[in-house]
């Protein structure tokens, strides 16, 4: 099924696998061995009328060179109910647990096999109260124990992951006063929600009633406002979150000087406008840790961390504070989503538009 | 930009340089029964347009073909040697499309980190490019305007870099080595069934594209037919089948030269002209072998003749691929002074005195065939081919064709035969109708580009604008078409974008369709939704984005989504139905607002944003939330500074004229603690004001369409002796 294409440089090996699906998100799974990497796709078959929507693992095999013909493998798969809007994957390689949000607002969580993580179990909620309407934001603990969600409709809920059964307490309802469009973990207790105009909220699920502190995107006024798409926070830096979203933005809010966004990127922005690598939409930012990794305990903790972005018009780049955007790879379609392999951060997969699968290996 | 002439208004697709690839991918789609052709004469006459950001000759890797290689073209992120752009490898027609300083520059990938990037870097980047990395990389595949100003030799090589291009894209490489085995016994290498789409491809090319061909066209066709003969036999015998039998029974023949089929066969195969496959099945004759040699040491020698005298056949054609035999000659004087020569030495052979000393009897009789083809005998050649197609090749002169079909009739009509027809005719129409007929849109989108580029008359044909079709030209009709039939499926449209690609190189309606189908696409879902918009960015629709924003937005609006609604109206300045959902809103904040629930509305209020002339009224929202803010102060016991704030606030919600009148009670109430407040906050005027509203406010509640807020009902006389004391206090005060 899958081809291999020659690594085009010498630092840097991409290789395209074709799927025969549209691929709505992807990660990497926590693996116990160093030979066998597996990943998750959540595709959508457009042609299908009735189970177009599932969720596969497969095997990726290490890339030696040459690389081999078949650079991957189903390994299980799950039929779901409704497109995936959102999927996180727990960093436990004891337990791999996949949470997946969908457009109608269920919420699914699957249990893996850890060693040849194959999908041994599934539970799920989907019942009408939880949220009503397109869940945008999911986001796991790194444990797994907890999950958070943002909806569209305006509610932030919280699911505990138990040994048989989930619960879920609703933290926020704004009753679709405010969307939210992105979630991200921050601590056990804190988390960070993304929204329309540029909005970023900071909750802690011990203060309820709403969030704790509110970023105003104000900066980016006048028509040129737009979506929060994608949020990370570095656990070394929990003050921090990037953001990205409408009009090649990436920026940073500091929780210490929360009026002053510090822009890595965007269109518009005064002195920056020459440094975007993109002018669409950012659909996921992820901290590369890959870049100058030697060196992160010498940068003071006011800098930014480099941020990995990809973009609606076919960029994957790096950006980083007050530097020139370094790019990875620039496609003729668009890159959806990416995600880079926590335990070897020189690898990065991501899903591009024409349904194939890009593999990056960086040395 | 460009008057409106044939040429200076067409694009071509041979510029638009991804999307046939990914186009042919899904080609095989059936034409949507839901689109119809909007009516031609609806719309504007709307030119293309010019959009920024250079068109680089990336290429991409369809889904089904192996690949090995980084496709030409290709930019490749992390190989600065590359050359500008990375584009080296691509063809230098598509190099002049760029001019160096726009292309979109190779970066490497430690060029950020690494000291000696510099260095690296300046390699790769033209002069300008420093300071600006690449624009969007999606604007590489936005059609290029026309060539008014190209010679006529680069369109040539362009649209054969473009035929080239597509052909590779097809399949296999082209003219896979057939009969370079190693085994012996294999004549036939069993490659992978060439399909009939590249056939037909390479057919066109041929006859029209490929301007070098003109001058050894038979060649081109002996190439053609070697590579494609197979897919004839579906239908009728070839020179191909019989191959294919008489290699069967090969492996268990052992003396082969007394079998008729296998001289037959040479005949054949020397008769189509495969010189290679005739060599070597003359080289399998029985005297070669080394016990028998000795006593048929003549009949080897004629054998071995024979076969010098095919491998060393003259042949009029630039260059010869590896592993083909003949002698290659480039102009036509050589060529002919060869070929006399060379007749000469068979003519020579022919009366020479060893046959009458060749005792085998097949042996004799099948070489004496063999020359008698090679001198060009007709009744041998009419017996050894099978249909008029291979006939043709061989005679390789165009108004032979006819005769030739006369000499072997066919039952059926094979598709690519058909074609053939058409293209011998000359008749463009016949063509266009047989690729749509056979191979479906894609070809006919894209073939076009090959029919016009030869001949004066199809390019009139084409390109002329026809008043039947509702003024536009054949050739964008067919590309509309094929664009519909992309536009239907999710991948071509709202995924890959292509369909657009092929819209914007349609200059008459093309434009028109692209708004159409823009507005039929789905916004419930934000991706999509955003998507669609990125395609109106790129194509500088901005009118069509703003109205798209409205839809999504009253589509948010209704389904409870408020905020998103707002969002997007908000962007597509439509401050119409701002203003009507602000009335909504307002009904529902009057309902909603009191005390904590209030934490809801921060996030729509920052949405609305600080500036005051937020549109529709939805101001007071931000100016509410201030005073409210101010109440919560002063009920925390921060008073002094914060019961002056929301006086201020309360006065200028009051005196502001988009404060609905429904919320002037519920202001008020909530200010009782301010205007019983000692000594009075208030002073005389700002009191006055208070009062003359309270007093508007009576009026207006005879009237039928008030409604009433929901406070408790001696509200208004509460606020109305609060409002009176105050004013009492704030005289004795002045």
């Amino acid at each position: 099924m899958a081809v291999g294409v020659e690594p085009s440089s010498s630092d840097l090996q991409i290789y395209r696998l074709p799927q025969p699906k549209y691929i709505d998100a992807l990660r990497w799974l926590p693996h116990l061995s160093a030979l066998d990497t597996h990943i998750a796709l959540a595709l959508h078959d457009s042609d299908a009328d009735s189970s177009a929507s599932s969720i596969e693992i497969h095997a990726l095999k290490t890339l030696p060179n040459p690389p081999p013909l078949d650079l991957q493998s189903l390994q299980s798969s799950w039929t779901c109910p409704s497109r995936v809007s959102s999927l996180r994957v727990s960093q436990t390689p004891q337990k791999p647990l996949l949470a997946a949000s969908t457009l109608d607002g269920s919420l699914h969580f699957l249990t893996t096999h850890p060693v040849n993580l194959s999908i041994q179990s599934e539970v799920s909620i989907a019942e009408k109260g939880f949220h009503v309407g397109p869940i945008l934001g999911v986001d796991l603990l790194s444990s797994g124990g907890e999950c958070v969600t943002g909806g569209e409709d305006g509610r932030v809920n919280l699911v505990s992951v138990g040994e048989a059964r989930l619960s879920y307490r609703r933290l926020f309802d704004s009753e679709g006063l405010v969307s939210y469009t992105a979630v991200k973990w921050a601590s056990t207790a804190e988390f960070a929600t993304g929204g329309l105009g540029f909005s970023l909220q900071w909750w802690d699920q011990r203060k309820p009633g709403g969030s704790v502190s509110q970023f105003k995107g104000g900066w980016g006024r006048g028509g040129s406002s737009g979506i929060v798409h994608s949020i990370d926070i570095h656990p070394s830096r929990k003050h921090t979150c990037v953001a990205g979203g409408s009009s090649g933005t990436v920026f940073a809010w500091d929780l210490r000087w929360p009026e002053q966004p510090i822009v890595l990127s965007g269109i518009g922005t005064g002195e920056r406008e020459n440094t975007s690598p993109s002018e669409s939409e950012v659909w996921e930012v992820q901290y590369d840790c890959f870049v100058r990794s030697s060196n992160i305990s010498n940068v003071s903790s006011s800098r930014i961390l480099p941020v990995m972005m990809c973009s609606e018009d076919g960029i994957l780049a790096v950006v980083e504070e007050g530097e020139e955007p370094t790019e990875v790879l620039a496609e003729p379609c668009a890159i959806n989503s990416f995600d880079i392999n926590s335990q070897n951060p020189s690898t990065v997969i991501c899903s591009l538009e024409w349904e194939s699968v890009a593999v990056i290996t960086r040395q | 930009m460009h008057q409106a002439g044939i040429r200076n208004t067409n694009t071509h697709l041979s510029d638009i340089v991804d999307a046939p690839r990914v186009a042919y991918q899904r080609h095989d789609f059936t034409l949507p029964k839901t689109l119809a052709l909007q009516n031609p004469n609806a719309g504007p006459r709307l030119r293309l347009r010019r959009l920024p950001g250079p068109v680089l000759a990336g290429a991409l890797i369809p889904a089904a073909v192996p690949v090995s290689g980084t496709p030409p073209g290709r930019r490749t992120p992390a190989s600065p040697s590359h050359g500008p752009g990375g584009t080296a490898s691509a063809s230098p027609s598509s190099q002049a499309l760029h001019p160096p300083e726009t292309t979109p520059v190779a970066r490497s990938w430690r060029s950020a980190s690494a000291p000696e990037s510099s260095t690296t870097r300046s390699e790769g980047e033209s002069p300008t490019a420093p300071s600006r990395p690449s624009r969007c990389s999606r604007a590489r595949r936005i059609p290029w305007p026309r060539w008014p100003g190209w010679a006529l030799g680069a369109r040539w090589e362009h649209v054969m870099g473009f035929s080239n291009d597509i052909s590779s894209l097809l399949g296999n490489p082209k003219h896979a080595p057939r009969s370079i085995v190693e085994d012996a016994k294999v004549v036939l290498k069993n490659v992978e069934e060439p399909t009939c789409l590249k056939a037909a491809w390479e057919l066109i090319e041929v006859f029209y594209a490929d301007k070098q061909s003109q001058a050894w066209l038979p060649e081109r066709l002996v190439d053609w037919l070697a590579s494609y003969d197979c897919l004839l036999s579906t239908t009728e015998g070839t020179v191909y089948s019989e191959l294919v039998d008489l290699q069967k029974e090969l492996a268990t023949l052992q003396v082969i030269e007394n079998y008729q089929k296998y001289w037959e066969g040479i005949s054949s195969a020397l008769a189509v002209g495969w010189l290679h496959i005739v060599v070597k099945l003359l080289r399998l004759h029985g005297s070669y072998q080394l016990d028998q040699l000795g006593n048929r040491e003549t009949e080897n020698g004629l054998v071995e003749a024979v076969a010098v005298l095919v491998s060393k056949m003259p042949r009029m054609r630039p260059e010869l691929a590896d592993g083909t035999l003949g002698e290659c000659f480039k102009t036509k004087p050589e060529f002919m002074k060869a070929w006399e020569r060379w007749r000469g030495q068979i003519a020579k052979l022919e009366c020479s005195a060893f046959w009458i000393q060749c005792e085998h009897d097949q042996t004799r009789e099948g070489l004496r065939k063999l020359l008698q083809i090679m001198l060009g005998n007709t009744n041998s050649i009419i017996d050894a081919s099978f249909n008029w197609m291979e006939l043709y090749g061989l005679e390789g002169m165009h108004n032979l064709a006819q005769k030739c079909m006369q000499l072997k009739p066919s039952s059926q009509s094979h598709e690519l035969t058909s074609l053939m027809l058409g293209i011998i005719g000359e008749n463009t129409e016949v063509v266009l109708a047989e690729c749509s007929r056979s191979f479906g849109p894609w070809m006919v989108a894209h073939a076009i580009e090959l029919l016009t580029i030869g001949s004066n008359g199809a390019e009139t044909l084409l390109h002329e604008e026809q008043y039947n079709l509702g003024g536009i030209s054949i050739e964008e009709l067919y590309r509309l078409v094929y664009a519909q039939v992309l536009s239907s499926h999710a991948l071509t449209w709202q995924a890959s974008e292509i369909a657009p690609v092929y819209l914007m190189s349609c200059a008459t309606q093309g434009m028109r369709l692209l708004e159409i189908l823009l507005y039929k696409q789905p916004v419930q879902q934000n991706q999509i939704l955003l998507k669609t918009l990125e395609i109106c960015r790129l194509y500088d629709l901005d009118s069509i984005s703003s109205d798209i924003m409205k839809i999504a937005g009253v589509h948010q609006w209704k389904h409870g989504r408020k905020g998103s609604g707002v969002f997007w109206l908000q962007k597509a300045q439509d401050e119409v139905r701002l203003n009507r959902i602000s009335q909504q809103l307002f009904d529902y904040v009057g309902k909603s607002i009191s005390g904590n629930s209030f934490k809801q509305w921060e996030g729509l209020i920052e949405l609305l944003g600080q500036e005051a002339k937020t549109v529709g009224g939805l101001d007071f929202l931000h100016k509410y939330r201030d005073f409210k803010k101010s109440l919560q102060q002063i009920k925390d016991g921060k008073a002094s500074d914060a019961a002056r704030q929301a006086v201020e606030s309360l006065i200028l919600l009051m005196k502001n004229p988009s404060t609905p009148q429904k919320f002037w009670l519920p202001l008020l109430h909530d200010s009782l603690k301010l205007l019983r407040s000692q000594p009075p906050l208030l002073n005389v005027s700002q009191t006055n004001l208070l009062l003359n509203k309270l007093q508007e406010l009576s009026v207006a509640r005879s009237r039928p369409d008030y409604c009433e807020p929901n406070l408790p009902p001696e509200a208004l006389s509460a606020v109305r002796l609060a409002l009176a004391m105050n004013l009492g206090r704030a005289f004795l005060e002045e």
